[in-house]
C-alpha cells in the first residue's frame, strides 16, 4: 500500500485514492500496450492449430480414422445437435453431474463448517476423511452399482462423493485457517456462538469453499464420463463410448469438444456465483 | 461508568506444554473511573496479553481482574477493544463493519447506520463506506477499526496501539478526536503503545512494563493543569521532562531485553 495521506478530510482522501489508482494504472500501463497483440497472437494460436490440422488430414499424412479434418467434424456436430442427440446427452449427463454435484458440495459445506468448527466433530470425522480421501472415488462405482443399483443413483452418488471430499477439505481448511482475531472481535461486539457461526465462521470460509466448488466441478465432469461408460445407454459418456465402438470418429470428437464447453461452462458458472456471494474475495476485488 | 482492578495477575502460555512462557507476573494495577491510562513497555513484554485479560478472551493463570467491581469472565459489550491488527471482517464494507456492533445490540436499523456513518466521518473516511477492507491501505483499516468500536459506545475502551499504522498528520488528528470523545463521553481508558509522547500526551497516568515477564515497573502520573492548549502543552518544560524520563525507563528495560528477544 501506498503512504496514507488521506487524513485530511474526505475530498483529500477521495484524491489520497486517486493517486493509488493512478499508481496502479502506471504499473500496468507497459502491459495494456501489449494487450492487443496478445489478444491477436490468443485467437492465431488455436486457429493455426485447426488449420494444420485440417491440411495435414487434407495431404494425407494421416488416416481421417483417426484424425477427422476440423471440418467433418463441425458438420458432424451441428448434425448430432440439430437432431437432438447432443441436446438429450448433455440433458442426462447435466442432470447426474448437477444432482452429485448440488447434494455433494451442500454435504460437504454443512460437514466442513462443524469440523472446522468443533473439535469433537473433528475427531470423528478425520479419520473417516483420511481412509476415504486417497481412494479414487471412480472406484467406488462398482461398489454404489451393487448397493444403490444400475440406474441413475449410483453415478450420481459416485459424482456425490467425489464433490463432497474436495468441499469438506476445502471448507475444513477455511475455517481453520480464519483469524481467531475476527472471531475475538466478533465477541467483543457481543455476538453470540450462534451468530459467530453464521455471520463469522461461513463468511470467513467462503473464499476456501469456492476454491473446494471450483475442484469439484472438475471432478464431477471426470466422474459422470466415467460412471456413464456402464449400465446406461445415455448421456455424454455413452456417447463418446458408442461413438468409439463404432468407429464414429467425428462423433468422438463433437463429444470431447462439448465435454470441454461443458467444463468452461462450468468455470463460468462458479466464477459468477463467487462474484455474487462473495464480492469481497480478493480474486474479485484484485481483478 | 466502570472502573478496572487488577491484583496480583499472572499469565503463563501453554502452561503445560514443553515451552511455558511467562508472559506477565505479579501485576496489579487500578485504573479508575473515567481515567485515561497509557501502558508502555518493550516489544513482548505482555501489554497486548494484559489488554486481551481485562476485554475477557484469555483467562488468567493466577490472580483477577475486575471491571467495574465484577470479575471478568468473558467479553462484552461494556468494553470496546481496538486490536493491533485491526481485525475487520473482509467480508463486510467499511459501513457493514461499522454498524456490526451496533447490530448485535439491536439498535435499529436507521439509527445504525446514523451513528455508523458519524463515525466513519470522524475518521474521516466518507466516501469509502462501500469499500471493502482489501481495498484499503493500512491505515484506513485502522481507522476502520477505530470507528466501529467508538461506534458502540463501550465504557471501557481497550486501545492495542491504535494509531501505530497512521503517519504522524493523521495520528494527531485521531489523538485530538480521542480526548474529545473521552472527555464527552466520560470513558475509562487503557491505552498501549510505543510512542512515548503520544502516551504522556494522552493519559492521566502512564504505566511502565518491564521486559518480560511484565511486571509494573513504575507509575508516573502525567496529567498536565492549566495549559490553554494543546500546543503549550507539548512545549512546555514539564511535558520534556516526563517525556524524557518515561523513555529513559523503557530504554533501560528494551536493553535488558536484549537485542534478539521479543
Ligand atoms: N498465543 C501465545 N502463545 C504463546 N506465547 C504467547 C502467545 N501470545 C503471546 N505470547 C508471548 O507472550 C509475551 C507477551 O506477548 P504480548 O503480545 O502480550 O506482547 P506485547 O507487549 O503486546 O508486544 P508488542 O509490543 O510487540 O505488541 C511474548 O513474549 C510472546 O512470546
Ligand atoms: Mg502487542
Amino acid at each position: 500500500m501506498t503512504t496514507d495521506v488521506s487524513n485530511l478530510g474526505g475530498r483529500q482522501a477521495g484524491g489520497a485514492l486517486a493517486v493509488e489508482l493512478t499508481g496502479l494504472e502506471g504499473l500496468k500501463l507497459p502491459r495494456k500496450s501489449w494487450f492487443p497483440r496478445s489478444t491477436v497472437i490468443r485467437v492465431l494460436s488455436p486457429l493455426i492449430l485447426l488449420v494444420a490440422w485440417e491440411l495435414i488430414v487434407r495431404i494425407g499424412k494421416v488416416g481421417e480414422i483417426f484424425l477427422p479434418p476440423p471440418l467433418s467434424v463441425l458438420r458432424v456436430f451441428v448434425r448430432l445437435t440439430a437432431d437432438g442427440t447432443l441436446p438429450y446427452a448433455i440433458w442426462m449427463s447435466f442432470l447426474r453431474t448437477g444432482q452429485g454435484f448440488l447434494y455433494g458440495s451442500l454435504l460437504g459445506i454443512i460437514v466442513g463448517l462443524f469440523v472446522g468448527w468443533s473439535q469433537i466433530i473433528e475427531d470423528i470425522v478425520d479419520p473417516l476423511v483420511a481412509a476415504i480421501y486417497p481412494i479414487p472415488k471412480s472406484a467406488l462405482f462398482p461398489l454404489f452399482m451393487l448397493w444403490f443399483g444400475l440406474g441413475d443413483p449410483s453415478k450420481v452418488v459416485t459424482i456425490l462423493v467425489g464433490v463432497l471430499f474436495l468441499v469438506l477439505i476445502n471448507t475444513v481448511t477455511g475455517v481453520k485457517t480464519l483469524n481467531p482475531i475476527l472471531i475475538r472481535a466478533a465477541r467483543d461486539l457481543g455476538a453470540s456462538e450462534r451468530q459467530i457461526f453464521l455471520k463469522v465462521v461461513l463468511p470467513g470460509a467462503l473464499p476456501n469453499i469456492f476454491t473446494g466448488l471450483r475442484l469439484g466441478a472438475g471432478i464431477a465432469l471426470i466422474l459422470v464420463f466415467v460412471t456413464e461408460l456402464e449400465a446406461t445407454n445415455s448421456g455424454l459418456g455413452y456417447l463418446l463410448w458408442e461413438s468409439y465402438q463404432l468407429m464414429l470418429v467425428q462423433q468422438m470428437f463433437a463429444c470431447i469438444i462439448t465435454f470441454g464447453i461443458l467444463g468452461i461452462l462450468s468455470t463460468w458458472f462458479i466464477q459468477w456465483l463467487e462474484k455474487v456471494l462473495c464480492p469481497w474475495s480478493t480474486t474479485v476485488t484484485r481483478q | 461508568m466502570a472502573d478496572i482492578v487488577a491484583r496480583n495477575v499472572r499469565k503463563i502460555y501453554n502452561p503445560d506444554k514443553r515451552y511455558p512462557v511467562l508472559a506477565i507476573d505479579e501485576v496489579s494495577l487500578e485504573v479508575r473511573e473515567n481515567e485515561f491510562v497509557a501502558i508502555v513497555g518493550p516489544s513482548g513484554c505482555g501489554k497486548s496479553t494484559l489488554l486481551y485479560m481485562v476485554a475477557g478472551f484469555l483467562d488468567l493463570t493466577a490472580g483477577e481482574i475486575k471491571v467495574n467491581g465484577k470479575p471478568v469472565e468473558a467479553p462484552g459489550p461494556d468494553r470496546g477493544i481496538v486490536f493491533q491488527h485491526f481485525a475487520l471482517f473482509p467480508w463486510k464494507t467499511v459501513l457493514r463493519n461499522v454498524t456490526y456492533g451496533l447490530e448485535e445490540q439491536k439498535i435499529p436499523k436507521a439509527e445504525r447506520e446514523k451513528i455508523a456513518r458519524k463515525h466513519i466521518d470522524m475518521v474521516k473516511l466518507t466516501g469509502f463506506e462501500h469499500h471493502y477492507p482489501s481495498q484499503l491501505s493500512g491505515g484506513m483499516k485502522q481507522r476502520v477499526a477505530i470507528a466501529r468500536t467508538l461506534a458502540f459506545d463501550p465504557e471501557v475502551l481497550l486501545m492495542d496501539e491504535p494509531f501505530g499504522a497512521l503517519d504522524a498528520q493523521t495520528r494527531g488528528v485521531m489523538q485530538e478526536e480521542l480526548l474529545s470523545i473521552w472527555s464527552k463521553r466520560k470513558k475509562t481508558v487503557l491505552f498501549v503503545t510505543h510512542d512515548v509522547r503520544e502516551a504522556v500526551y494522552l493519559a492521566d497516568r502512564v504505566v511502565i512494563m518491564t521486559a518480560r515477564p511484565g511486571r509494573i515497573k513504575e507509575i508516573v502520573d502525567t496529567k498536565f493543569a492549566g495549559y490553554k492548549s494543546t500546543e503549550e502543552v507539548l512545549e512546555s518544560a514539564a511535558f520534556a521532562q516526563k517525556t524524557h524520563q518515561i523513555w529513559k525507563s523503557v530504554r533501560e528495560e528494551v536493553d535488558k531485553a536484549g537485542p534478539l528477544d521479543g
